[in-house]
């Protein structure tokens, strides 16, 4: 059975399938005329993408080296523990965002069924990016992925915001994807291959012959690679918002519904840095793109250090917590970018941290973007810092959630988010990587001002007199994402073993 | 317990009795209150006198290893058994809180029933994140003992007093205190650097929200200030940790946080270059100097004390700023000996000018009674900071001594501007004055606790600063200068007699001129209440220091002489530049207990290994 190529790809099959399906189901069941399309949809999609998340689980005990028919999709696609875990991770991710839909949407009157399937859609598109082992079906997986993501953006389409954070994302995303496909058609003309692997080969042997012979180098060519690696990266940054290209960001976030936001900030960011890992392990994993003084590492440091600086320097002086979420979403782009410099050393060890890292981001982010939901209710959103005063005293078990997964974003121990800066700091350290070590801790210091400020609302303000009181919305949904994410926020944050480990075996899997 | 034990109950029922019939319109609550308070305070006295007399030389076979866990688990599972109570039921919350307290602070009691012999005792260790090398390790030695039963001590008083004047929000403040002290003694017991990182971290949490919610004024300032500063500190000491546990595998392919462990690494560096040793002693101490606070760092703690109630204020200057202290004695000179003994004279002369005298000053010209507290704090630690940088026993005891003398009386104090604050929502001395003549009681307790702050013989204060001035007299890491940072250290005791008495004289004696306090009620029973067992400590500690003192000899002892053979180790290796393992006859017996054992990495000796420092051979 395991060397049929269905099998190894039954993740994307199941949430293919399920996606037709629902959509099938949005046109011709027949509701009640007081219930919306999210009654049903809501759950079904949790559901479809839960399934995703089992079968890739089950692949992953399975063993990937058993699935012998994963041979027929590959390069195309490549199953082996890398992507399962991903996977397994975008649809988490990608699930709780729909539980977040299922109480945001109705309560904000968007109740239209079209955002399941496209949710659902662009999942599958960034289940196919972090499983693509070739230059094509990365883009696929790309586009399909950032398709549906525009149309989510713009889904409240009678307000301006959204419109103009739908316009501006699809833009500069389409800018990004450009620069993506013109740097791989740069690779393709200095390489001849297509395929990630392939390419790393190409580079590897050339940067042999270099050291051997000067002669040999004489037909590589070595600064169109170089230009076409700086073109691939400042796409790749794009797509994970690295300062100095995440200007998009914050409105894209600010403007969208805020499900919307978590699966971008959560399920995209996660697929980019998935790509960006596969990227720069399989195609630039060589020796001469690895070093400090001739390939990329440098540039990365430097996008490192400045996301992680300015926006945490910015993310202080916001006035609105959702863009301030933005903002903190940008900050952890930027831890990670650390542990991807970590690479250069310290291979397994910096991708299993960035892997387990991006786990726990996923849960404590969708878990403080839910609770941000949670507390705003009847077509009034929670954005601003004032909107939450006093919620700790009216509602102690929504603020005591929504300070978890701040505290866990934080960094504070022992939560998940505690156990990833853990990993990346120690992962850093061990490839000698000390300064950006201890500027990340430092850094870890700025945002936790912001994140005490949204605890300082909630638990020692109170709204000013004849302000709107936020109301929290009652819904069964959005309850349910909080309480799968504040258990794995202390389970990952309690006991980090396991699924560390995992990670670590998901990165061998790439060498 | 045996026959013995049961017998010297008398006096302690004695005690109790005449405790209760002293308030002459008291109600039976408090009635009880007292005496319960007096029965304890007898009993426990009573109890740890045979073997407070004597050094202990036998270590008891018999020790119940999960004492730790319940004293940690105790508090920690109230807390969030708290979480589920309705917050209507006022009367459930407050009797359950005392509860787990009393629970807790007697289960504390049972460690001083331990005879404290020289290494850990009551030691706990589980594996928790076994990729990463992170175990549950707790123990006690003798330095620790006295922390713990400090906080098991003060932590309900704060409470107690807390709830006199606080009367929102009842239900978040009893588990703001449950997990601040559960999160306090796993930090005073924790052995594994990354266990004391979680609960050191922890801790900031509850105290946080106490100052930022049930603060005055300017109390998110006041909390935010103390988060930050303590944060930034503690990230650096995090670096430090991952650094040497990292440099620790390289050098025997194991992962280990535990700190028996890391003890026996040696980071290279020469002492006096900035080498990765220098660097990693300095994150550790810089966080350290943070939570003391020392001179410049210590901006944030009397913004703190201002803005934070009565019993934050009591628990912040009774534990909390004793981590500082406890984690330098413990982490920065237990880990870096070499370097903590180079730099000991002029973080000494820093303890003095910037703390004990500079803070002196700064508590003299303040008109706001609690800010001078919280100034007189930065000097009494100065003291204590002196006495660890001396390294001498006289002076390391008295240190420990100071830190517990410190909680008692500045607790005490905190507790007594309370009173007043309570009942004039001022607390700026220009207000009063003659205050003696309506509150005759109130002012008599709270000479005493001036006493006991100024250091007073007969008191607990004198004999903690005695033994650090002693010690520094004496000590050979203060170089030439030790005589000279001994008579600033006495010069210093005398300012804390100018700026105390100062306050004193004008807050209580002189004529009564302001109306307002005319009508002043004195103070009330369960004000009393809450005072007597820190009194009461106060004249125990001052009158048989040797309770204290005898028990943590031993430990104090090994502790120091470990460090002398480390710096001496240090200073024969003047060109180290690679890390490498200390040999283990360099720790005193019993040290390294516990301490994970696992197989060398290559066949030669462990202690000879050596491996390239990070980044160095890149």
């Amino acid at each position: 059975m395991t060397d049929s190529v269905f099998v190894s790809v039954a993740p994307l099959l199941v949430v293919s399938l399920g996606g037709i399906l629902l959509m099938l189901t949005e046109v011709f069941a027949k509701r009640r005329p007081d219930a919306g399309p999210s009654s049903d949809l809501a759950l079904g999609s949790f559901v479809v993408l839960a399934m995703g998340a089992v079968v890739a689980l089950a692949l992953w005990f399975v063993g990937p080296d058993k699935l012998t028919g994963a041979e027929a999709a590959a390069p195309y696609l490549i199953v082996d523990r890398f992507t399962l875990f991903f996977e397994f991770v975008l649809c988490l991710g990608g699930g709780l965002a729909c539980l977040m839909a299922g109480g945001y949407l109705p309560e904000h009157r968007l109740d239209r069924g079209e955002y399941y399937p496209l949710l659902i859609f662009s999942t599958l598109g960034a289940m196919i990016l972090v499983s693509a082992g070739d230059l094509l079906s990365l883009f696929i997986g790309l586009e399909t992925m950032s398709l549906g993501v525009y149309a989510m953006v713009g889904f409240r389409r009678g307000s301006m915001r959204s419109t103009e954070a739908a316009v501006k994302y699809f833009l500069l995303g389409s800018f990004a994807s450009a620069l993506l496909l013109y740097g791989g058609a740069m690779i393709y003309g200095v390489t001849g291959k297509t395929d990630l692997a392939g390419i790393g080969a190409v580079i590897t042997e050339a940067s042999k012959a270099a050291g051997a012979a000067e002669a040999a180098t004489a037909s590589f060519n070595w600064g169109m690679l170089l230009l076409a690696m700086v073109l691939v990266i400042a796409g790749l940054a794009f797509k994970v918002s690295a300062v100095p290209f995440h200007m998009w960001t914050p409105d894209a976030y600010e403007g969208a519904p805020t499900p919307t936001t978590s699966y971008m900030a959560v399920a995209v960011k996660s697929a980019a840095l998935a790509m960006l890992l596969r990227v720069i392990i399989s195609a630039f994993g060589d020796e001469t793109s690895m070093s400090w003084g001739t390939g990329w590492p440098p540039i990365i440091a430097l996008l490192a250090v400045l996301t992680m600086t300015v926006s945490n320097l910015v993310a202080g002086q916001q006035e609105s917590v959702k863009r301030m979420l933005a903002y903190s979403s940008i900050a952890h782009t930027g831890y990670v970018l650390v542990a991807v410099v970590a690479l250069m050393n310290d291979q397994s060890d910096a991708q299993g941290s960035i892997m387990f890292y991006l786990l726990t981001y996923t849960v404590s982010t969708a878990g403080a973007f839910g609770a941000l939901i949670y507390c705003g209710s009847r077509g009034k959103e929670a954005v601003s810092y004032e909107d939450l005063a006093g919620i700790g005293k009216r509602h102690p078990i929504a603020a005591l959630a929504f300070s978890l997964f701040l505290l866990s974003l934080a960094g504070v121990p022992p939560t998940a988010g505690f156990f990833g800066k853990l990993y990346i700091v120690r992962s850093s350290i061990g490839a000698g990587l000390n300064l950006l070590a201890v500027l990340l801790l430092l850094n870890s210091v700025l945002a936790a001002y912001y994140y005490l400020r949204v605890m300082v609302y909630m638990y020692m303000r109170e709204p000013s007199p004849g302000a709107p009181i936020a109301v929290p919305m009652r819904s069964g949904y959005v309850t349910t994402a909080l309480v799968i994410s504040a258990v794995a926020v202390v389970v990952l944050g309690l006991w980090p073993d396991t699924s560390l480990s995992m990670a670590i075996d998901a990165a061998l899997a790439t060498r | 317990m045996s026959l013995s034990t049961l017998g010297s109950l008398g006096p302690a029922v004695a005690a109790a009795v005449i405790a209760a019939m002293i308030p002459r319109q008291a109600k039976t609550k408090h009635r009880i209150g007292l005496g319960a308070v007096a029965f304890m305070l007898v009993g426990a006295i009573a109890w740890l006198w045979p073997d407070g007399s004597e050094v202990a030389t036998q270590a008891d076979s018999d020790e119940w290893p999960y004492l730790l866990d319940v004293l940690i688990g105790l508090p920690l599972a109230g807390g969030i058994i708290a979480m589920f109570v309705p917050r209507q039921m006022m009367s459930l919350m407050r009797g359950f809180t005392y509860f787990i307290f009393a629970a807790t602070f007697i289960a504390s009691l049972f460690l001083l029933a331990t005879p404290m012999t020289v290494g850990w005792h009551h030691q706990h260790i589980v594996p928790w994140i076994e990729s990463a090398g992170i175990r549950w390790h707790v123990a006690v030695d003798g330095i620790s003992l006295w922390l713990v039963v400090l906080t098991t001590f003060t932590t309900p008083i704060a409470l107690f007093s807390s709830l006199g004047s606080v009367k929102t929000r009842v239900k978040e403040l009893c588990i703001a205190f449950l997990l601040l002290e559960a999160a306090m003694i796993g930090a005073f017991v924790a052995l594994d650097m990354f266990l004391f990182y979680v609960f050191w971290e922890l801790m900031l949490v509850p105290m946080f929200l106490m100052i930022g919610i049930w603060g005055g004024a300017d109390k998110i300032k006041a909390a935010v200030k103390l988060f930050i500063f303590t944060m930034s500190g503690s990230v650096l000491m995090l670096a430090a940790i991952i650094y040497m546990v990292w440099t620790n595998h390289q050098l025997t392919g194991h992962w280990s946080f535990d700190y028996l462990d890391l003890a026996q690494l040696l980071l290279p560096g020469q002492l006096g270059t900035l080498g990765p040793a220098a660097m990693c002693f300095w994150a550790f101490s810089i966080a350290f100097f943070i939570k003391v606070p020392m001179f410049p760092v210590h901006t944030w703690l009397p913004d703190a004390h201002v803005q934070a109630p009565t019993g934050g204020s009591v628990v912040l200057a009774a534990v909390m700023l004793k981590f500082g202290t406890y984690g330098y004695l413990r982490f920065s000179m237990g880990l870096f000996p070499g370097q903590a003994a180079l730099f000991a004279s002029r973080l000494g002369a820093v303890a003095i000018v910037g703390g004990i005298l500079y803070g002196a000053l700064c508590a003299w010209k303040q008109n706001d009674v609690k800010r001078l507290v919280a100034y007189s704090s930065v000097a009494h630690l100065g003291f204590v900071m002196l006495g660890l940088f001396g390294a001498t026993p006289s002076g390391v005891s008295g240190a420990v001594l100071q830190m517990i003398n410190h909680g008692i009386a500045t607790g005490a104090l905190f507790m007594l501007v309370g009173v007043i604050y309570d009942r004039r929502h001022t607390r700026e001395v220009s207000e009063f004055g003659g205050l003696a003549k309506v509150m005759p009681v109130y002012a008599t307790l709270f000479i005493i606790v001036t006493m006991a702050s100024i250091g007073v013989p007969g008191t607990n204060g004198f004999v903690g600063e005695f033994m650090i001035i002693a010690g520094t007299y004496v000590s050979e890491r203060l170089n030439q200068f030790s005589a000279i940072e001994a008579f600033g250290a006495a010069f210093g005791v005398i300012l804390a007699a100018v700026y105390m008495l100062s306050v004193v004289q004008k807050m209580f004696f002189g004529p009564l001129t302001n109306d307002k306090n005319k009508k002043l009620s004195d103070i009330s029973v369960r004000e009393c209440v809450a005072l007597s067992p820190l009194i009461i400590a106060i004249f125990v500690l001052g009158l048989f220091p040797n309770l204290v003192l005898k028990p943590m000899e031993p430990s104090v002892n090994a502790f120091i002489g470990q460090y002398r053979k480390g710096f001496e180790l240090n200073k024969a290796m003047p060109n180290l530049q690679a890390a490498r393992r200390l040999p283990k006859d360099m720790f005193y017996d019993g040290f390294l207990k516990g301490a994970p054992e696992f197989e060398p990495k290559d066949d030669d000796e462990t202690d000879a290994t050596e491996v390239a420092a990070a980044g160095g051979d890149r």
